[in-house]
């Protein structure tokens, strides 16, 4: 008369999938880490000046003059220059004399960015002996 | 003649019960291990350039210089002339310590200047100007 009871099977956490799931954290712990890499444009200041200090002086046509002011302007040689056609000109400067040493004298009042663009700008273009200065 | 039974044999199979094992120790390595990079109080705007390249790590002294002109190597706020004591320090524990400007873009130049004259004074003459990407 009373129902015949099922044999029940015993009862468990299905854990097949659980690698799946830690492959799956690890994946999107090493895709989302974001190292902190350090960029930069790399220079070599001048050695400190001293009284055994060789100075040479450099001659005019292998010298150009570039100059910032406070408001980002830039003159190059004496001429003014706007900021777009500075990479050209340098250029052309560079591919006339492979030795051209540029001087970029930056305002102290002038923004740290000013500077920076306009090295940059001299970098793209080839110009390989930098010299910073400042007034 | 005696015959001999052949054993059934079990078929073999790689086991794979550890593999979630495996992969979160490898996360829990990961998690572990990284470290996030915190800036605290000195917040500073990087400019942006094109001619930028990997600075290697393992040499660089990271310089912070904030619009307000407050100066900060490796965690240690600093005034100017300190400058100069600290980086001779680094330089004797590394001869090839480059000095890495993190430089807000509205600091003035002239107090980058004078920064670049301490780091002259102390022989530190590997520098580098960080910047962001220009996209």
């Amino acid at each position: 008369m009373f129902p015949q009871k099922t044999k029940r099977k015993p009862c468990g956490v299905p854990t097949g999938s659980t690698s799946d799931m830690a492959f799956l954290l690890l994946i999107f712990f090493l895709s989302t880490t974001k190292f902190d890499m350090k960029y930069g444009m790399g220079m070599v200041l001048p050695a400190p000046t001293s009284e055994s200090t060789v100075k040479v002086k450099l001659k005019d046509e292998n010298m150009t003059k570039i100059l910032v002011n406070k408001d980002g302007q830039i003159m190059v040689n004496e001429s003014s220059i706007p900021f777009e056609a500075l990479k050209d000109h340098v250029k052309s400067l560079v591919k006339n004399n492979k030795d051209m040493v540029f001087l970029l004298k930056t305002d102290r009042q002038s923004n740290y960015a000013n500077m920076m663009r306009v090295l940059d700008q001299l970098r793209l273009a080839g110009a390989e002996k930098i010299n910073l200065s400042t007034n | 003649m005696a015959k001999i039974n052949k054993s059934k044999r079990p078929i073999p199979g790689v086991p794979d019960g550890s593999t979630s094992d495996i992969a979160f120790l490898l996360l829990i390595f990961f998690i572990v291990s990284t470290v996030f990079v915190k800036e605290k109080i000195i917040k500073v705007k990087m400019p942006k350039a094109e001619s930028i390249d990997k600075i290697p790590r393992n040499h660089a002294v990271t310089i912070y210089v904030t619009q307000a002109g407050q100066i900060s190597i490796d965690d240690y706020a600093l005034q100017i002339p300190d400058v100069s004591t600290v980086m001779t320090k680094k330089l004797n524990i590394d001869y090839n310590v480059i000095s890495c400007f993190r430089t807000d873009e509205n600091t003035n130049y002239g107090l980058m200047a004078d920064i670049m004259n301490q780091l002259r004074n102390a022989n530190c003459l590997r520098v580098s100007f960080e910047a962001k990407r220009k996209i």
